[in-house]
């Protein structure tokens, strides 16, 4: 046995000689030498395990995270990523300092530990389920009685939460929902979740667990204003872009509105390669972002005037590019892969012409199926009219005509289009355009050539898209008209014009534009532009947008590796997205699921509708006569009506009595159910909840929040949401007193407050939303499940595993749901509850013929009595879904048999999946326990969902991936599976992508590829293997021809000014000292994601320890406030309370808060609202524009965080002047 | 001498003693860690500045003081040809100023605890009880120098020391403490609590003066740790 001496007997050691050396120098040193282990255990660990961080900033990180003594004490970047190839940069190292610091949170004070519950909410509880027999009662003895409801709900966001056992939260959770659905209907409970791609497990769980109970799930994309709707109206698709290893082959690299060291950090080293490589690098961007210090130009842009910069552009590369030396490249690709040879007629407009619509085949007599959705172009060799193959008519009549062969579809002629007819022209048409700026809105005569055609016997003029758009641009091409002598001219859109705007020297703009054309001549198209939130949060983004991509497209750039757009706002690819998909809208056992676009619910939900001052009619068109309505509500109403926009809560009553009713009056089929709803409908019997927002029958109930920080983060008019949708102390200055009326909608003078009767949280951190709810679930952290992640940054699939067990009482989101699902099983059996059938509406869907539903891009009202409501075609599709509240459970953790009966698929392609569903089957094992679910497979477990959701997506699994594109190669005729068949036996499973990252397998799900180790660029399938873009005219859209388009003058790419929001109106609070009003922006911040580790003492240390604003040196002087400052920054939304960071780096005019500065610090008083400061968000709302409303026409259909209106918030002004007296409000 | 004499003055001094010794030993023994002065400093760096400097440097003089009054023999000093008043004049002149600024430094410090939040939030009893027992210590010892200022009728040196120093070589004398005025007793009374507490709390950083790093070699070498 080792003799343990004392401490004391080996420190007694004065009698013992000494040992020295070397003339006395040196000496041996006795005693204990145990201290030492501490440093040789330094880098021991117990283990080692590979995750990621399921964060929204895209990166999708490969980390290894190390556990001592059972503890995770930090976590280092992976260095083993599969090589680009020979000739490029690795992709590692992946990973920033954000990311390196999340394992403060497991053990932080802001974990939430265990469920939370209020315990005002708690005690009535309680004392309810005593004095009822059961719990369905018990909850509506308390939310019936607005005393006792109002009790809980005005003490939301002011602590007193207290901990509760999981059985009694999930008890009350389950008796609220199921009231609810019992009540009101199943779609008046919400669930809000974003960005799958970062831990789509999770995300899926909620998301499964909501389409079970018939609730709606919300979307994020559009509500965070990080969907660019452009990407839809130019492609048909949401948003698909280059990996970033893909800058590296580009020559010309722009970043606009982009700032990429500071929120793509792990991927910045590409933009440093590319430079070291001779790619010459652009920024343009207000402020002196870090991406600008990577700028060999810089083009310092007034904020929000990006598009007048990218109209010059397009102005400068029409002109020489195409009128005056047309490129040989530019013309090939112009021809094949965009619309403008296409042509579209004309018609009489205020004394002169406008453009109006494509020219279709059933204009021109062809008898043909869906021949009002075949445009045309005009056949050089054939000199006539012909309809080329790949139009959005082809895709549907499957007759293997969908493809961009430039082919006559009917007679089988090569087709030479014209892409301009000028030379060969009936006429010189003056064609009215529309224009803005900020002081007017005016009409253009442009000089355009047109042809004669005549159709039905009356003669109608048509045009090319390209000519409209050499007209639209203002090029001079010697035929008359209002068009540019020259660049200096200030006729739009000249790089003179655009001077005034934007502050960008002309000079600079045509030398910035030739360049990026030249370079794109030179290389085949390696131009890129990297766009970003800085000009996609505006009311008009999308009109920036169009105006940037038409560049890229103008060049050939598009589809090209190294060139064309790269977006990388929000979004993040969410590769296996077929598995996913099944799993997360319980598609396998029933549907459809009710998916909803998230910026309309919150638009109603949090009554920012009531308050709209800036009429439509002072946004619309100088081309067009007046506005359909003059407030965005009633858009959005119509939009609900013809079955454009999803609309969730749906009727002013419960789906399931609609659907009573409907079988009480003897309806049988879905159909006939469907017809009766139209008829109920016109005839105003029923009607839709958002004509009657603030009915108590039309609002939500419940709302379930994970993996998200709604309330304070990403909440805009956060005073809104706390005044209507909670109920709560608020710090509104608004009033609605004199705003725009509706005329669709329901005004009732007393708005209700607190419509929420539940708000439950899911999280590991006590952030703004979850101080507002009143449930709060402890969830497990990044470190503790088992979840998989994907970003649209690099091209692998990213595992999640537990380092640690989930502490305290904190389970997985995944786990969560479960016990939710538990709950609602066991109540709904206590309750003995039938199945129920629901009446469920749809929109008319993108990637479904009912894209088809309303040709010509004309809006037929059938309320109007323009035409009958006809369910999937002028109004939403009506189906009967059936939901068995005592079966949650069992067929949340097993995946139903749909998936190997019914069609599978993706994007308008399906195919069949029986073996693979056996497959899945006998990989993960089967439930056994003779319920619903008995056979099926289990996934009980999250690991087990990853495994189902790998083996069922045509990414991660070889063989689906050759049947997704055997199934397109039917629809196009085109030869297709080699982009897969050489990874057809491979099929990932969790345990190789924890060993290693794995290159995900080409598909048709996305447009690029991956074959032969290719480095991914979007679009390059549809260029080089001849698949149409999923657009009308199957080509890359220059021309938008919907009425709603004409009537906002957005048929073609255009500038539009930022909206003129002063911060008050009247009644603005009394002026104290000095004040100035400041363009309020709130981009992204470099030392957190979003909330994200914001809060986190490692970041909180790198900059100021709280919240700020940042001003200009000059701004800041202007109102005496000197840095580090405390400032007050406010307008009629409410205030925010903030620290100055003063900065010659910010531009004058404008103010920038970082968005989602937490406030657990630093948060005193304002006198304003006799409360403490608010977000970021208290001085912003949303402002919906009516374009992103369009449906049931081709490109412009539905898709869930495909298309719908924005949640933007960047036009809006705040004052800002130094805080009186910093008052921390603690006594 | 009454049995109250014997047990302050005969008895007292060896239980003091015994826990003082013993309670570093174990203390050493048992927690390593927090043989610690258990600094404040980085707390509140400000306030503690002029109060430690004046108490340590006082402290420090009173201790010496002490030794030459106490453990120094009487007769060395005759030896020397010092007489009582000389003696006690310099005793006085130095000990006065350095009781008053030792004093007034563990007021600062006193003062310092119960005011700054962060170090009263972090004090612990024994933090109390170690300002406690000083503050009477140093009180009752002040209040015997000046009460004896004149030093007509009382030597110390002839009562108290010899005391002292026959406790250490087990020549117990209580009856040369039955004549000592009132305040010295006090004083030793007092010394004999803070004894008692001393090893159990942050007082035990006196005995870590780094004496040893004085006679290190500058280059040092461990030895493998030899296996049993």
């Amino acid at each position: 046995m080792k003799k343990k001496h004392s401490p004391l007997w080996k420190r007694l050691t004065y009698m013992k000689p000494k040992e020295t050396y070397s003339d006395n120098h040196s000496q041996l040193l006795e005693g204990n030498r145990e201290w030492e282990n501490v440093y040789r255990r330094r880098w021991q660990h117990d283990k080692v395990i590979r995750s990621t961080h399921g964060v929204n900033c895209t990166g999708s990180c490969s980390w290894n995270i190390y556990v001592k003594d059972g503890i995770v004490t930090w976590e280092g970047q992976q260095l083993d990523y599969p090589t680009t190839g020979p000739d490029m940069p690795e992709f590692e190292p992946r990973g920033c300092p954000r990311g390196a610091s999340f394992s403060w949170y497991i053990y932080s004070p802001l974990r939430v530990k265990y469920p939370y519950i209020r315990k005002k909410l708690l005690l009535l509880w309680r004392e309810a389920l005593e004095n009822h027999s059961n719990a369905l009662e018990a909850w509506a003895s308390i939310i019936e009685d607005s005393e006792k409801a109002n009790l809980y709900k005005r003490a939301r966001g002011k602590g007193g939460l207290i901990r509760a056992e999981w059985d009694e939260v999930t008890k009350l959770v389950a008796a609220s929902s199921l009231y609810t659905i019992k009540k009101y209907g199943p779609d008046r409970n919400v669930g809000f979740s974003p960005i799958p791609a970062m831990s789509m497990i999770s995300h899926a769980a909620g998301s499964r667990f909501m389409s079970l109970m018939g609730g709606p799930m919300l979307s994020f994309y559009d509500w965070y204003a990080d969907l660019p709707p452009a990407s839809p109206q130019i492609w048909g698709d949401q948003t698909d872009v280059p990996e970033s290893s893909d800058w590296f082959n580009s020559s010309y690299i722009m970043t606009w509105g982009s700032n990429v060291p500071l929120t793509r950090t792990p991927d910045a080293h590409f933009l440093v390669e590319a430079r070291y490589k001779g790619t010459k690098v652009v920024s343009v961007s207000p402020d002196y972002a870090e991406s600008t210090k990577f700028a060999d130009d810089w083009m310092s842009v007034k904020q929000g005037t990006d598009g007048a910069v990218a109209m010059a552009m397009g102005h400068v590369i029409l002109n020489e590019f195409y009128h005056q030396n047309m490129q040989p490249y530019f013309e090939s690709y112009a021809k094949q892969y965009t619309d403008f040879p296409f042509v579209v007629r004309l018609k009489k407009g205020k004394g002169h012409y406008v453009a109006d619509r494509f020219l279709h085949a059933k204009d021109l007599g062809i008898e043909s199926e869906n021949s009002e959705w075949k445009p045309s172009m005009f056949n050089k060799a054939t000199n006539t009219f012909a309809i080329p193959q790949g139009t959005m008519g082809s895709r549907w009549d499957d007759k293997g005509k969908w493809n961009l062969h430039l082919v006559d579809e009917f007679t089988e002629e090569a087709i030479d289009p014209t892409i301009s007819f000028l030379g060969q022209e009936d006429e010189i048409a003056t064609v009215n355009m529309p224009y803005f700026d900020a002081e007017t809105r005016n009409i253009l005569h442009r000089a355009v050539p047109v042809k004669e055609v005549a159709i039905d016997g009356e003669k109608t003029y048509v045009a090319t898209v390209y000519d409209l758009m050499l007209a639209n641009y203002g090029i001079d091409r010697g035929i008359g008209g209002e068009s540019a002598k020259s660049y200096d001219d200030d006729t739009p859109f000249t790089p003179a014009w655009q001077e005034k705007i934007t502050g960008v020297k002309r000079e600079l703009v045509t030398k910035i534009a030739r360049e990026f054309a030249q370079n794109a001549v030179d290389t085949n198209g390696r131009s890129m532009i990297i766009v970003g939130a800085g000009i996609n949060h505006w009311y008009n983004s999308d009109t920036i947008y169009r105006a940037v991509v038409n560049l890229v497209i103008m060049v050939g750039a598009q589809g090209v590796n190294g060139g064309g757009w790269a977006h990388y706002v929000g979004q993040e690819k969410l590769r296996p997205t077929e598995g996913w998909t099944n799993v997360a809208t319980a598609k396998d056992w029933h549907g459809p699921a009710k998916l909803m676009n998230g910026t309309s619910f919150f638009y109603f939900a949090t009554g920012q509708w009531r308050y709209e001052e800036i009429p439509v009619s002072s946004l619309t068109a100088a081309t067009v006569d007046k506005p359909r309505y003059e407030h965005y509500g009633d858009y959005n109403v119509l939009a609900a009506r013809l079955g454009w926009l999803p609309a969730y809560p749906t009727f002013d009553r419960n789906g399931i009595d609609v659907y009573k009713e409907a079988i009480a009056n003897g309806c049988e089929t879905t159909e006939e159910i469907g017809n009766y709803v139209a008829k109920q409908l016109k005839e105003r019997k029923l009607k839709f909840a958002i004509e009657d927002p603030d009915a108590p029958e039309s609002f939500p109930r419940n709302l379930f929040v994970w993996r998200a920080n709604l309330i304070s983060s990403s909440g805009k008019g956060h005073e809104y949401f706390l005044k209507h949708l909670l109920g709560t102390t608020h710090g509104l200055l608004n009033t609605d007193e004199d705003s725009l009326r509706p005329e669709e909608i329901t005004w009732r003078d007393e708005t209700p407050e607190g419509k929420l009767d539940l708000l439950i949280n899911l999280d590991f951190r006590m952030a703004g939303t979850a101080l507002y709810s009143d449930v709060i679930l402890p969830a497990a952290t990044w470190y503790e499940k088992h979840d998989l992640s994907s970003t649209d940054m690099h091209p692998f699939v990213h595992p999640f595993n537990p380092a640690i067990a989930s502490p305290w009482e904190s389970k997985s989101d995944w786990d969560i749901f479960k016990e939710l699902a538990k709950g609602i099983s066991n109540l709904a059996k206590e309750l003995k509850m039938e199945p129920v059938k629901e009446v469920v509406a749809t929109p008319l869907l993108h990637d479904t013929p009912q894209e088809m539903a309303q040709p010509f891009g004309e809006i037929k009202d059938w309320s109007k009595g323009e035409c009958e409501p006809i369910p999937g075609r002028t109004m939403p599709q009506i189906h009967v879904v059936e939901y068995d509240y005592k079966e949650i459970y069992s067929k949340l953790t097993a995946l139903g048999p749909n998936i190997g009966s019914k069609p599978y698929g993706t994007k308008g392609i399906n195919w069949e999946m029986k073996e693979e569903y056996e497959k899945v089957k006998h990989t993960i094992g089967t439930v056994q326990n003779e319920s619903v679910a008995d056979g099926c497979p289990d996934i009980t477990s999250a690991r087990d969902a990853c495994e189902a959701v790998l083996m069922l997506s045509s990414t991660t699994n070889g063989k689906v991936a050759v049947k997704a594109w055997k199934a397109l190669e039917e629809k196009t005729n085109l030869k297709l599976t080699d982009l897969a068949e050489e990874r057809e036996e491979e099929c990932f499973t969790f345990d190789q992508i924890t060993a290693q990252p794995k290159t995900v397998i080409t598909s048709p799900a996305f447009s690029g590829s991956e074959k032969g180790g290719r480095r991914y660029s979007p679009f390059t399938t549809n260029i080089e293997r001849m698949i149409p873009f999923r657009t009308i005219t199957g080509r890359q859209s220059y021309f938008l021809d919907h009425e709603m388009m004409h009537e906002f003058g957005e048929s073609m790419a255009t500038f539009k000014p930022i909206l003129d929001h002063t911060p008050f109106k009247a009644d603005r609070p009394k002026v104290e000292g000095k004040e100035i009003v400041l363009n309020y922006l709130t981009p992204h911040n470099k030392w957190s994601i979003h909330s994200m580790y914001f809060d986190s003492q490692p970041m909180l240390t790198l900059f100021r320890g709280g919240p700020t604003i940042w001003l200009n040196k000059d701004d800041a002087a202007e109102i005496d406030v000197e840095d580090n400052e405390w400032i007050e920054c406010f307008n009629r939304n409410g205030v925010v309370v903030a620290r100055a960071v003063v900065s010659h780096r910010i531009p004058r005019s404008v103010a920038f808060m970082h968005h989602a500065q937490d406030r657990h610090i630093h948060v005193p008083g304002t006198k304003l609202t006799q409360n403490r400061g608010g977000t970021h968000n208290s001085p912003t709302r949303i402002h919906v524009k009516p374009t992103h409303m369009i449906g049931g026409y081709a490109q412009l259909s539905y898709g869930f965080n495909y298309y719908g209106t924005t949640g933007n918030q960047r036009d809006l002004n705040v004052i800002i002047r130094k805080l009186g007296e910093v008052d921390w409000l603690e006594n | 001498m009454n049995l109250i004499d014997l047990l302050l003055w005969g008895i007292f001094p060896y239980i003091v003693l015994t826990i003082f010794i013993g309670g570093h030993i174990y203390r050493y023994q048992r927690d390593q860690f927090g043989w610690s002065t258990k600094s404040s400093e980085f707390l509140d760096k400000k306030s503690i500045r002029i109060g430690s400097q004046l108490f340590h440097w006082g402290i420090l003089i009173v201790f010496g003081g002490h030794f030459l009054g106490l453990i120094v023999p009487v007769e060395l000093y005759n030896s020397l040809g010092i007489s009582q008043h000389t003696y006690h004049t310099v005793a006085l002149v130095f000990g006065i100023p350095a009781g008053i600024a030792a004093f007034v430094g563990l007021i600062l410090l006193y003062y310092r605890r119960l005011t700054v939040k962060r170090v009263k939030a972090t004090s612990s009893k024994g933090d109390w009880a170690v300002l406690f027992f000083l503050l009477i210590v140093i009180g009752s010892g002040l209040s015997a120098t000046f009460a004896n200022i004149d030093a007509h009728e009382f030597d110390y040196r002839t009562t108290i020391a010899p005391w002292l120093r026959g406790l250490f070589v087990f020549q117990v004398q209580p009856e040369l403490m039955t004549g000592v005025p009132v305040w010295f007793k006090f004083h030793i009374t007092a010394f004999y609590g803070i004894a008692v507490v001393w090893p159990f709390t942050r007082l035990v950083h006196v005995f870590s003066l780094p004496l040893r790093y004085m006679r290190r070699n500058y280059v040092v070498y461990r030895s493998r740790t030899r296996k049993a």
